[in-house]
């Protein structure tokens, strides 16, 4: 099969929210030769952009979203291990989760999957995220940022533990610190030393993009 | 009658399956292939249509949405199954009245019907909106108890104790639910309500341990009060959930359940989220044995329930629960402004609308999204309990007619909405009353209402 029609058949997988022709897509570009970069940078990456942007714009829901960055991943777990260390494939690496004692998961998904179609690579740690594990996952996958999310007035301390745990092992500068959800504000961000605030998942993507350059 | 170890063996012994499917690829299609196969439009030119068939299949679709994907417990990662017999049979034998609150503040509280002159059920409150200090706390709740139609309070949430944030799960947080019991008791106490039921229980209380911990009487909680217990979207339990359950049940106190779904989350679209607003209304009589349900559908983006396609989720759900149903039911509303803006009050006025001539009650209102801390008055609920006395047993296509004007008069700020003031700014503790500048804000949005046919208290200069 000829680039063109590799790139075509990787973009329509991620379109059509299917992991399995994502990851046949994927094997069809190693066959044909195509340079995984390539593939994954003019093929899987502007069609994700697409529907984060439908997203944005609520021409497609969660679900739609979700089984796109699903297919991305199906596709990449084939192409990552093709391309060479050197190479720069995600902008950074984002470790994301819900606070301690705090199990809604739904804006943490959001931003976690925007954040993906936006050419992060991200470590969703889930729900109820124990302060020092947020840590421990950033130094293990060299993440630059950390993403704590937090729906409850009573959970969103739990944000502060972590940023309070980075100062003490010296290690706060190391990380960009982003906090969201329900009751959280500019303030509380502010007033707690995050390093910034997302409203909403296409403000914590800018936000997201900042960080990654500083 | 399915009982909590029944649900209990559905959890230990239901269909295997991981989280990510169970949303992914069986309730979020499933809820795509009911509004397909039922042909369920929303029609943004009536955000509150009248139109029996469409609510009774909605109730159609989603009782088999329930039937055909289960509840899921995240704790056992099983999937909790009901026949659509054992749903049917949940919902003729579910409450159809209960009685809350003691001495002159016992009331029932019934299901309403489409139409219905009976005035809502007024659960008026923060919405579990947060709060600073005891202080705040008091403030609040002192004026929703002041409120003439209030049957029952909905209490802000303590966001610190002894001068620390409350942490989950900790002894702070259990501190919190025990303060935030007796110092709700206490306040009714001293505007003298002492009987009226505290239906939030307890706000405060996300985990289980300080959910009991706060049961315990001399914290002043009755058996007369409810017991809410909120489910996680969409249609899921887990075990700290069900040991709230548990111990309600124990208590003999009425459980609420409050769900809910995000309009642009799993459900999709606006006829997804009704249809799933509708099936979390028939999971929670079964799964958190709930004798009442408290829907609270929100935006995704405006975190409120006040924009078109709400309005229609609201009115399509309640049309659909109380013509098939004697379910009790409150739609808890959110406004996208804050207090002592006329567009606060015009947001509450829209839902409130939507829900009563459904045949909902309310509860009301959490305000500015519940986002900030003390930015919630006594006000706000006051004004959607008078709207709410205004609309009782207003027609369907009259309220669609005033749901259009007043969607005019916001809608297009919902993305920017204005903050308004916080509760000391604009409301004076020690005269019990908003200032006098959100008293002219009070008095132009009356006029407005009046000037769309619905006629409020007169309010004071």
């Amino acid at each position: 099969m000829d680039e063109k029609n590799v790139l075509k058949m990787l973009g329509n997988a991620i379109e059509t929210y299917d992991s399995g022709a994502a990851e046949k897509a994927a094997k069809e570009a190693v066959k044909s030769k195509v340079d995984p970069l390539k593939a994954i940078e003019a093929g899987l990456a502007p069609a994700i952009e697409r529907v984060g942007d439908k997203f944005e714009k609520m021409e497609v829901y969660l679900p739609e979203l979700m089984l796109a960055a699903d297919a991305m991943k199906s596709a990449m777990t084939v192409l990552m291990p093709l391309i060479p260390k050197d190479k720069k494939v995600s902008k950074a690496t984002v470790v994301i989760g819900t606070v301690q004692g705090d199990i809604h998961e739904i804006g943490k998904n959001i931003v976690s999957n925007m954040l993906m179609a936006n050419g992060f690579d991200v470590v969703d740690l889930g729900v109820n995220v124990k302060t020092s594990a947020f840590v421990d996952e950033a130094k293990r996958t060299k993440a630059k940022i950390i993403g704590a999310s937090a729906l409850m007035s009573s959970t969103i301390g739990s944000q502060k533990d972590i940023i309070d745990y980075l100062v003490s092992l010296k290690e706060r500068k190391k990380y960009g610190l982003m906090v969201g959800g329900g009751p959280t504000t500019g303030e509380w961000a502010k007033e707690i030393g995050a390093d910034g605030w997302g409203e909403d998942a296409a403000s914590t993507v800018k936000l997201a993009n900042k960080l990654s350059k500083g | 009658m399915t009982q909590i170890l029944d649900v209990m063996e559905k959890s230990l012994e239901g269909k295997p399956m991981s989280e990510t499917d169970y949303q992914l690829r069986s309730f979020a299609p499933k809820v795509k292939e009911k509004v397909r196969e039922y042909d369920i439009r929303f029609d943004p030119k009536a955000p509150i249509p009248d139109d029996g068939s469409l609510a009774d299949d909605m109730f159609g679709a989603a009782t088999e949405l329930l039937a055909e994907v289960g509840a899921y417990c995240t704790s056992t990662a099983r999937v909790i199954s009901f026949s659509e017999k054992e749903i049917r049979r949940a919902v003729t034998e579910a409450p159809k009245e209960i009685e809350l609150g003691e001495g002159r503040d016992r009331k029932r509280l019934r299901g309403r019907k489409v139409g219905d002159k009976t005035p809502p059920w007024c659960l008026l409150g923060a919405g579990g909106g947060a709060c600073s200090s005891d202080r705040s706390f008091i403030t609040l709740v002192e004026g929703y108890a002041e409120i003439p139609e209030t049957n029952g309070i909905t209490t802000p949430a303590l966001t610190r104790v002894g001068g620390m944030r409350i942490r989950p799960a900790s002894p702070l947080e259990i501190l919190g639910a025990m303060r935030n019991a007796a110092l709700a008791r206490e306040t009714c106490n001293r505007v003298g309500r002492e009987g009226i039921p505290i239906m939030n229980s307890l706000s405060t209380a996300e985990s289980d341990i300080a959910f009991a911990a706060a049961l315990h009487p001399k914290y002043g909680m009755r058996r007369s009060d409810a017991y809410m217990i909120c489910c996680m979207d969409p249609m899921k339990a887990d075990f700290a959930r069900l040991n709230k359950v548990t111990t309600a049940l124990s208590l003999g106190g009425a459980i609420g359940m409050c769900e809910g779904p995000l309009l642009g989350g799993y459900s999709g679209g606006p006829e997804g989220t009704a249809l799933s607003n509708i099936a979390h209304h028939l999971m929670g009589i079964l799964t958190y044995q709930a004798s009442w349900i408290l829907p609270f559908p929100l935006h995704l983006r405006y975190v409120s329930s006040s924009c078109r396609e709400l309005l229609w989720v609201i009115s399509t759900t309640g049309q659909a629960v109380s013509r098939n149903s004697d379910i009790i039911s409150l739609n808890l509303n959110y406004t996208s402004a804050g207090p002592c803006t006329t567009m606060c009050l015009f947001e509450t006025s829209a839902s409130v609308l939507a829900a009563v001539t459904a045949g909902l009650s309310i509860e009301s209102v959490g305000v500015a999204s519940n986002r900030y801390e003390d930015r919630t008055t006594p006000v706000e609920p006051r004004i959607s309990a008078e709207v709410g006395y205004a609309v009782a047993g207003m027609k369907l296509p009259d309220a669609n007619e005033i749901a259009v004007k007043l969607l005019a008069k916001y809608e297009s700020k919902l993305s920017k909405p204005p903050l308004g003031k916080g509760l000391y700014e604009c409301w004076d503790a020690e005269r019990r009353r908003p200032s006098k500048e959100y008293r002219t804000v009070i008095r132009s949005f009356k006029r407005s209402m009046s000037r769309l046919g619905v006629d409020l208290k007169g309010e004071t200069a």
